[in-house]
């Protein structure tokens, strides 16, 4: 049984790098797709590294905001001025394959932010606004506070996902 | 109401009633210390209630370290640097925090300085990111009953160099023991005494419409809200009331356990930045903005408010009310005794009377919008819901 359940977190595992991979990309090509995610990267301090990592080692994913450059940096180990910590892959999967929100994983105490609590809000409704783009209306009327916004379609944003960086702008409130 | 997952902690213990103080050579024996910083401000030895916990200490076989008494209105990282200096200096082996809000949350920084060898707090910055337990002994005795911070498990610590307000939320910062005594708030005036009771109300009755509600903070949520109700009006009667002034105490104790856990919400992330953008003194901007914050909530909870309506109005304004008027009653209790407290004290009832002016709104939603207590509301407001709460708060 211990080998069979090893097996399962070390599935579970891999299914959360690829989806983190896809997350990281994700909040690149929302960035470049809209507007509030630009504003929202360009209040992020200069320059800064946001990581969102499943404890104790891992996956994890990172984007660097370096001047008017937003770029995802993938599961590189970096020393992040944000760390947002899911305590567990059986919690983090569930947010990450759009079961649960990510509110509700912060909420609940399934997870941890160590820096500055302004910018983990930042990147909280980004990360909203990003699962408005890669995942169906069925699924985000469950976990988003309230429905999703686009200004492109699902498939546009699929496309971007080709891209590692955006060019973000600054400018007033979302 | 049972959420699919909570976590609940409350590990501090609690000595309240008359003379409670005079137990505290027991606790730091027990604590196994005997050598206590004693943290507090002037004006709280000028008042001599400082006194009264350096008279019991006195009488125990601890010896006071030193008295820090430089702790300023806003905790600040340089303060809490220099109570760490002074605390390593002076050989002290626990921390005896004597005051309000400010003052204890000074102790909870030093603890983190001390315990984790800190050079810069800003890395100990953000929610359970703590580590390790605290190596400090704590014994927090408020001299306010509002702020719950004797029960909390966070702390707001101003980086005065950098203009920035550093959070900390772990529940490593719950003291090891609080005490309430009624000498302790005695003094203070009518208006304080309202203000602050309702910024411990405003704890209560968020932490029930929360998103981390549970069946444990719930029960000490009701709880608090049925001592202010009861006592407040009695203690503005009668100041000198030792036992209402404990009832009042035990009730910000409560309201701090409930909110510690359940966490508070959107009158708190308007609050806040009303207090940094306007000045409001933090439990007037509580106590104005409470009513606002439930009636934009209500379409979520109104349910939970209609649980707390027995303990805001009493049982027989809930047995009168039709179940389908019970959460806006609780929102009209709310309002009364608002009301009661302008007209006896002179709370504000209105940001408008609290010195915000109207140009100020916007700057007041932009910074509430960044606040984490907002993460933690029921329901998550755009920046134009925000200005529309606060201008009908105007």
């Amino acid at each position: 049984m211990a080998a069979r359940a090893w097996r399962v977190k070390r599935g579970r595992k891999a299914i959360a790098a690829i989806v983190l991979w896809v997350l990281g990309r994700g909040l690149v090509a929302s960035a470049r797709l809209d507007g509030r995610v630009r504003r929202e990267v360009a209040s992020w301090p200069d320059p800064s590294v946001v990581t969102l990592l499943i404890a104790p080692w891992g996956p994890r994913v990172s984007w660097r905001r370096a001047g008017n450059s937003l770029t995802a940096i993938g599961s590189a180990e970096v020393d992040p001025d944000l760390l947002v910590t899911f305590k567990s892959v059986d919690v983090a999967l569930p947010c990450l394959l759009g079961m649960k929100g990510v509110l509700d994983a912060f909420t609940e105490h399934r997870s941890t932010a160590s820096g500055d609590l302004k910018h983990a809000m930042s990147v909280l409704r980004c990360l909203h606004i990003v699962e408005g783009y890669l995942f169906p209306d069925i699924m985000t009327r469950r976990i988003l506070p309230r429905p999703a916004e686009r200004s492109r379609g699902h498939l546009v944003a699929y496309a971007n996902l080709l891209h590692s960086s955006a060019t973000i702008e600054s400018g007033e409130r979302p | 109401m049972i959420p699919a997952y909570y976590e609940f902690q409350n590990s501090a213990k609690i000595l309240s009633g008359n003379r409670a103080i005079e137990h505290i050579g027991f606790e730091l024996l027990s604590l196994g210390v005997s050598r206590p910083l004693v943290l507090t401000n002037q004006q709280l030895l000028d008042l001599k209630i400082a006194t009264i916990v350096l008279d019991a200490l006195a009488d125990t076989e601890a010896t006071v370290a030193t008295v820090f008494t430089d702790v300023p209105v806003d905790s600040s990282v340089d303060v809490v640097n220099e109570v760490a200096r002074v605390y390593r200096e002076t050989q002290a082996d626990a921390i005896v925090a004597v005051g309000g809000g400010s003052v204890l949350d000074t102790a909870k920084g030093a603890a983190i300085v001390l315990t984790h060898g800190a050079t810069d707090l800003m890395q100990y910055r953000g929610a359970e990111s703590l580590r390790g337990r605290r190596s400090v002994a704590f014994i927090a005795i408020p001299t306010t009953a509002g702020t719950g911070s004797e029960a909390t498990s966070a702390a707001v610590i101003k980086d005065t160099e950098r203009h920035l307000k550093l959070s900390f939320q772990s529940l490593s910062l719950l003291p090891d023991v609080a005490i309430l005594d009624p000498r302790m708030t005695l003094k203070l005036p009518p208006r304080l005494t309202a203000s602050t009771a309702m910024d411990a109300l405003t704890h209560a009755v968020e932490s029930v419409s929360c998103r981390q509600a549970n069946p444990l903070s719930d029960n000490y949520a009701r709880s608090a809200i049925d001592l202010i109700r009861e006592y407040l009006p009695r203690v503005l009667d009668r100041p000198d009331d030792e036992r209402a002034r404990l009832a009042l105490a035990n009730a910000a104790l409560m309201a701090g356990v409930a909110f510690s856990n359940a966490m508070v919400g959107i009158v708190h992330a308007m609050g806040h930045a009303a207090g940094g953008v306007a000045g409001i003194a933090h439990g007037d901007a509580m106590a104005l903005l409470l009513p606002h914050g439930m009636a934009y909530n209500s379409d979520a909870v109104c349910d939970r408010y209609a649980e707390i309506l027995p303990n805001l109005a009493g049982i027989d304004v809930y047995a009168a009310t039709p179940p389908a008027e019970r959460g806006q009653a609780a929102i009209d209790a709310v309002r009364s005794l608002l009301k009661m407290l302008h007209e006896r004290t002179g709370l504000p009832l209105t940001l408008s009377q609290a010195g915000v002016s109207a140009g100020q709104i916007p700057e007041i939603a932009s910074v509430a919008l960044d606040e984490a207590a907002l993460s933690m509301n029921v329901k998550q407001p755009t920046y134009e819901e925000l200005v529309a709460i606060l201008e009908g708060a105007l």
